[in-house]
């Protein structure tokens, strides 16, 4: 460590190198910390969550109730216990709340005034933050899967859905219309992501165990149907032919960089395909279970030398490397089924939401602090005190 | 924890390093051939009255060699190198049998021995063999590039060194193939309920490997070792005795 701050102190090394190589210490020695807690507000099973890319201060969730909480995730208390509080949530007496399961949240790419939420109750609703209510539903005509605004687009305000028809809609922020669609798939498609190197590129999974990439200025129809056994024929069954999984696609999830895409299957397997070419990488991460029946919502950590994916994996989540295919570690901690993750990159923190109600904060274990002799008393957390006394007197 | 820490690049590590564990098993090498060779000298041939080339199945060779990307790729250099060919066995979708290009065709041959169809079957080995990697092939590309009528498709049907895909298209197969699928799915099945009627379905694999085969297993024990182990249909828990296998969810 030392050798790496004189190194880039002398300008011997890139200043870049340092900062990896500690996100990657960091990454790797995730684990739960006593002190972290995000606060219990879902009475059922969170479904989805969002860090908002601007700060990664707040963090957005939706519940299978219909419930969004929004949750601020920065310590100001001076003390290392700490539990992230939820600022504001739409319960279910709020008059607008969603009716059945919010599948999808997602926060405006540019700034935290808006949000997006999208349910099983065939809506997509827009929401202004400060006064937590919808500027604008879009209707749909089957449930709704999954949604996605793109990160870096600055010409167009599309946000892509997926719904339970084989058409992709494609909603226009601006204009409020819902008239563009992307066809292409034959049966529902359970994920949609946009490209983050590209503003016009959109990846599209469907249970017709296609992954499609589409540019949505072109008319025509989409650009790369990912194929498994790249081109070759020979590999599979004539069924089987230009497929991304041998069964539903429910996971899509792009690099940091855009260069590579990865892709969850109920075939138990995870692709690794490269975003440019469509081919697939062959990079086998062996069996990585998925029961999933809607969309599988995992992440990729972006600021690290092996970048690492964490898929949930029934109880626990699988960490990865991406390029290697070699699992590292599994994070034991929920009770329950976990349906999703986000990484907080600043911090390289990971969040993820369960079945089991519960939100978990995995935190790099720190170092140990050199203890001080004349230092006052660590300040330790209360559940952990000692309250045993010897002396025989109550109380 | 000892294998994040093993993980955390060197660089970042502290100047005092512990002793680090010798490498699991001896075939910590890393690559497929000699793992390819191992595996198959398990298979036994005397059961099948030498009549099969040694096969061993591609994720036999995930439990002896850690790495499966590297796995996959130097399978894919050796397979267009033409050392090794790929068979689709017909039951699973995933599942591929490797076997030493040589061995297949010294066995096809001694197969069609003085029979009828002995000719084309040599013009096929000598003729597509040697110039596609393929595992399968459509009639197309038989009638176009190799020459091959309808006639001689069925001839070679009846060998068994093409079994039918789809129409107009055939996999390539291994002659007599059928009686090796049968023991081995039943000895699989076998090996299963062992874990399955075991406390906590979990058994030592130490434990396992001493124990004695039960009848249905006709592959030998070490054989579907490292099948379960490579399907991962067993989970493999390091633990202070050894090595645990617990039955996978399904």
């Amino acid at each position: 460590m030392l050798a790496f701050i004189s190194a880039r102190q002398a300008g011997l090394d890139d200043p870049l190198r340092l900062r990896r190589a500690e996100c990657t210490r960091r990454v790797l020695s995730l684990e739960l910390n006593k002190d972290r807690d995000v606060e219990r507000i879902h009475g059922s099973g969170v479904n989805t969550l969002d860090i908002e890319p601007v700060e990664g201060r707040y963090m957005l969730s939706g519940g299978s109730d219909g419930v969004i909480v929004l949750y601020d995730l920065e310590n100001f208390s001076r003390k290392p216990c700490y539990t992230c509080k939820a600022i504001c949530s739409v319960g279910r007496s709020h008059p607008d709340v969603h009716k059945f399961s919010v599948e999808t949240v997602q926060w405006y790419p540019h700034d935290t005034g808006m949000f997006t939420s999208s349910s099983f109750d065939k809506t997509l609703k827009i929401w202004d933050t400060n006064t937590l209510q919808p500027a604008d539903v879009f209707n749909f005509e089957g449930t709704v899967y999954s949604h996605h605004m793109s990160p870096i687009a600055t010409k167009h305000c599309l946000i892509a859905v997926g719904t339970k028809s084989p058409k992709v809609q494609l909603c226009d922020l601006k204009s409020g219309s819902c008239s563009q669609i992307l066809q292409g798939h034959r049966q529902e498609v359970l994920a949609v992501v946009w490209s983050p190197r590209s503003e016009y590129i959109l990846a599209t999974a469907s249970a017709d165990s296609r992954v499609k990439l589409w540019d949505v200025r072109r008319a025509s129809g989409c650009l790369i149907t990912l194929d498994q056994h790249n081109g070759e024929k020979s590999k599979a069954s004539s069924e089987a032919a230009n497929t991304a999984h041998n069964g539903r696609v429910n996971g899509l999830c792009f690099t940091s960089d855009g260069l590579h895409l990865l892709t969850m299957g109920t075939d138990d397997r995870m692709r690794l395909w490269n975003s440019s070419s469509g081919e697939n990488t062959l990079v086998n991460y062996g069996k990585v279970c998925n029961e999933s029946r809607k969309g599988l919502k995992f992440t990729i950590s972006h600021g690290c030398d092996p970048e690492f994916a964490f898929v949930p994996y029934g109880s626990t989540i699988a960490v990865y490397t991406i390029y290697s295919g070699e699992l590292i570690t599994m994070l034991r901690g929920h009770y329950n089924t976990v349906d999703c993750c986000v990484f907080q990159p600043n911090f390289q923190e990971l969040y993820s939401g369960s079945k089991d109600c519960n939100i978990l904060a995995w935190v790099p274990a720190l170092r140990e602090p050199i203890p001080d002799e004349d230092a006052e008393k660590q300040y330790l957390n209360p559940a952990f005190e000692d309250g045993w006394s010897s002396s025989d007197d109550e109380g | 924890m000892e294998r994040r820490r093993q993980l955390i690049p060197a660089t970042l590590r502290a100047k005092k390093r512990r002793l680090q564990p010798g490498p699991e098993s001896g075939e910590a090498d890393g690559r497929v051939e000699p793992a390819l060779r191992s595996l198959a000298s398990l298979f036994p041939r005397q059961l099948f009255e030498d009549t099969l080339p040694p096969l061993v199945l591609k994720h036999q060779l995930y439990s002896v060699v850690k790495d499966r990307t590297a796995v996959d790729r130097q399978l894919s250099c050796l397979k267009d190198e033409g050392l090794v060919r790929l068979f689709q066995l017909g039951f699973d979708a995933d599942t591929f049998a490797v076997a030493f290009a040589q061995d297949y065709e010294a066995k096809v041959l001694q197969s069609v021995v003085g029979k009828d169809h002995a000719g084309t079957v040599r013009r096929f080995l000598g003729s597509v063999l040697t110039s596609c990697p393929e595992l399968s092939y459509d009639k197309g590309q038989m009638l176009r590039d190799f020459g091959f009528q309808d006639p001689d498709i069925t001839q070679l049907v009846n060998a068994g060194v093409l079994t039918v895909r789809d129409a107009g298209s055939w996999w390539l197969a291994v002659p007599g193939a059928g009686r090796f699928i049968k023991c081995f799915i039943k000895g699989r099945k076998a090996m299963l309920g062992l874990i399955q009627k075991a406390k906590y379905k979990e058994v030592l694999l130490s434990d396992l490997q001493s124990r004695q085969a039960p009848s249905a297993v006709k592959l030998g024990l070490p054989y579907h070792i490292h099948d379960l182990i490579g399907a991962q249909l067993v989970d493999c828990i390091p633990c202070t005795s050894g090595t645990l296998l617990r039955l996978a969810d399904p």
